[in-house]
């Protein structure tokens, strides 16, 4: 058994010494874009800490301050506009081609690694620079006032917190139910797709096929009127949006066990049947608990595009107390005629989303990295 | 026992893969007690012979008869037939998500329906026979290949199988992890087990077999008591093949 070599406390660094020309450009690049983000999000701070009443330009351009959050939309506004800001952006490209040009025409006649990467990453940063600016530049050109109201109106959002963490909660609860329901249904279908007789496989092949290659969207409204209007069955609409999402995800994951099953080594089901194991003791003992820990990562990878596909139920309508968080944010805009809870509704599936990707992709590092997640103990 | 006393008989046993005719016509009768190595170019179907007398390959005709049972009959239970057969394998096969004493128990457990007592003393017991009683609960990839092969032995010898199969046990090993094998498969020998044994080991077959075959082309065209059968080997191809070996 190999024993690893400790590797000792911390590693000889062997990129070399820095010098004041390339830490400069390093410096430099930092700085641009350092200055753009922190700059245009400092401006904007200011705004609302110390942002007077509705101006006259904003008036004029039908942001009243009568109207609900008229305040803090001008701000934005104002803010976007303002004279800060236009430095900002101009010394952020100033300063980001600068260290552009630097560093990608020294780059080659650095004498040391180090040098040579913090030459790199001053003109990478300062290119990013320059474009982020360009790209604000671009944007504040063209009528950003009709934009604004519409989608960055804090005080619409104000009071649909609660709202908003319901629908939080609603998306989970329906991608949750349609993932465990898919995952049975996967299991199934998986075990039919494999199977040796043609006459057991092709049911399960069109099942897999038809869920695979239609819209969801459409499967949604076309099952859901079958039930309703086809079987006759009175059916909730987030019910039948579980059962819709299940059976949409069992086809999918049917092939990702599917997957999982064949890629366990031949000789994995050879030895175990060779010990007088049926087939099905075969599976269940030797090949689907090795199985199980290869398909976590794309099961997972699966929920998280079923987090967002939930959108998609605004098609079959929910009542109230279901509504997730896109139906959610549709019911703002009806309410308010204003569409800052889209731009809120981001953020909700964002902070679902995230921390999913993030374990996914630690357990699919886990995996990859050598036999340890496949073998270790346990199991 | 079959109706002549031999314990294993293969009667015109051809197969196919495909358009590949890989056997032809295999007729071979093994005695209780035997052990039989099989040597052959490589492709010369001797894995796919070795696998046929398990059942792992199904011949595409004729019969293989095990212990007084036409094992080629559909009707007969290839599970309960697989139980009296072990099988050792080039790649070891162990299960790489259980220790090695699971390895061993799970079929006593799961097939023979041991309890979970008679199944530790059992595997327990095998593991010591093969040397490896303080390995138990190691997992596949903590051993070395050597150990990972007498673990695929104890797994196969744990159920007390009447007949064991080796298809080239030592040829994914490092050479200084041969011996140990060998050593294994000797001292089972001489405890009186029939044995079939794929391998390119000459000095195994010369030691420990009783009888030596010699395939290419899917047939059988040298069959024989080893030391005589490597001193005037008659088949051409055979001399040419001990000529790249020895
Ligand atoms: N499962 C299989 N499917 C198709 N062809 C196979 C299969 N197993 C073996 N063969 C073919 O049969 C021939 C004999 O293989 P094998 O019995 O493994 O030979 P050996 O063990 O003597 O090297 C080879 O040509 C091989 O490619
Ligand atoms: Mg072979």
């Amino acid at each position: 058994m190999a024993t690893a070599v400790a590797e000792p406390a911390s590693r000889p660094d062997t990129r070399g010494p820095t010098a004041p020309l390339p830490l400069s450009l390093f410096a430099a690049g930092a700085a641009a874009i350092a200055i753009v983000i922190l700059g245009t999000l400092g401006i904007q701070a200011y705004q609302v800490v110390n942002g007077g009443p509705v101006t006259p330009a904003c008036e004029a351009e039908g942001i009243e301050a009568r109207l609900l959050g008229a305040e803090g939309v001008c701000h934005i506004i104002e803010g976007i506009r303002s004279r800060a800001q236009t430095v900002v952006w101009l010394l952020g490209i100033v300063l980001g081609a600068g260290a552009a040009a630097g560093g990608w025409g020294l780059y080659k006649r650095m004498p040391s690694k180090r040098q040579r990467e913090q030459c790199i990453a001053g003109a990478v940063l300062g290119v990013q620079a320059i474009a982020l600016s360009a790209l604000l530049l671009w944007f504040r050109s063209g009528e950003i006032a009709p934009f604004i109201r519409n989608f960055f109106n804090a005080e619409v959002l104000a009071g649909t917190i609660d709202g908003f963490l319901r629908g939080m909660l609603n998306t989970v609860k329906l991608a949750f139910a349609g993932e465990v329901g898919g995952i049975m249904i996967g299991l199934l279908l998986a075990v039919l797709a494999i199977s040796q007789r043609r006459t057991v496989r092709a049911p399960a092949l069109v099942y897999i096929n038809f869920f695979r290659g239609t819209p969801l969207i459409w499967q949604l409204f076309f099952i859901y009127a079958i039930i309703l209007f086809g079987f006759g069955i009175q059916i909730e609409t987030f019910t039948a949006a579980v059962l819709v999402f299940s059976l949409n995800t069992g086809a999918y994951a049917a092939e990702v066990f599917r997957a999982g099953i064949q890629s366990i080594e031949r000789g994995q089901v050879e030895a175990a049947r060779s010990l007088g194991m049926t087939y099905t003791q075969a599976m269940r003992y030797a090949i689907v608990p090795q199985a199980v820990r290869r398909v976590i990562p794309p099961l997972m990878n699966e929920f998280v595009i079923l987090i967002k596909d939930t959108a998609l139920v605004i098609v079959l309508g929910l009542t109230a107390e279901n509504y997730e968080l896109y139906t959610f944010s549709r019911e703002v805009y009806s309410e308010f005629s204003n569409g800052s809870a889209f731009v809120a509704t981001a953020f909700g599936y964002l902070a679902i989303t995230l921390p999913l990707i993030r374990i996914v992709n630690a357990v699919e590092h886990r995996l990859r990295s050598g036999l340890t997640g496949v073998v270790g103990a346990g199991g | 026992m079959n109706p002549d006393g031999s314990l294993v008989k293969l009667e015109n046993v051809h197969k196919w893969f495909g358009p590949n005719h890989v056997l032809r016509g295999i007729d071979l009768t093994i005695q209780a007690g035997n052990v039989v190595v099989i040597v052959g170019p490589s492709g010369s179907g001797k894995s796919t012979l070795l696998r046929t007398i398990n059942l792992l390959e199904e011949p595409t005709e004729g019969r293989v008869l095990f212990d007084g049972e036409e094992i080629t009959d559909i009707r007969t239970d290839v599970n309960k037939v697989r139980r009296e057969i072990g099988i050792v394998f080039q790649s070891f096969n162990l299960f790489p998500h259980k220790s090695a004493k699971e390895n061993v128990k799970l079929a006593l457990e799961k097939v023979l329906r041991l309890s979970d007592g008679e199944a530790e003393e059992r595997a327990m017991e095998q593991l010591s026979h093969v040397g490896l009683a303080q390995k138990g609960d190691a997992y596949p990839g903590q051993l070395s290949g050597g150990q990972q092969q007498r673990v695929a032995i104890a797994r196969a010898l744990a159920m007390k199988p009447k007949l064991m199969l080796f298809d080239e046990v030592t040829s994914a090993l490092d050479p200084e992890l041969v011996k140990e094998v060998l050593d294994t498969m000797k001292k089972l020998a001489d405890e009186g087990m029939t044995m079939v044994v794929v391998t390119h080991e000459m000095g195994f077959a010369r030691e420990v077999g009783t009888r030596l075959i010699f395939t290419d082309g899917g047939k059988i065209v040298e069959d024989g008591n080893p030391s005589e059968v490597f001193q005037n080997p008659k088949d051409e191809r055979f001399k040419s093949f001990l000529s790249h070996v020895l």
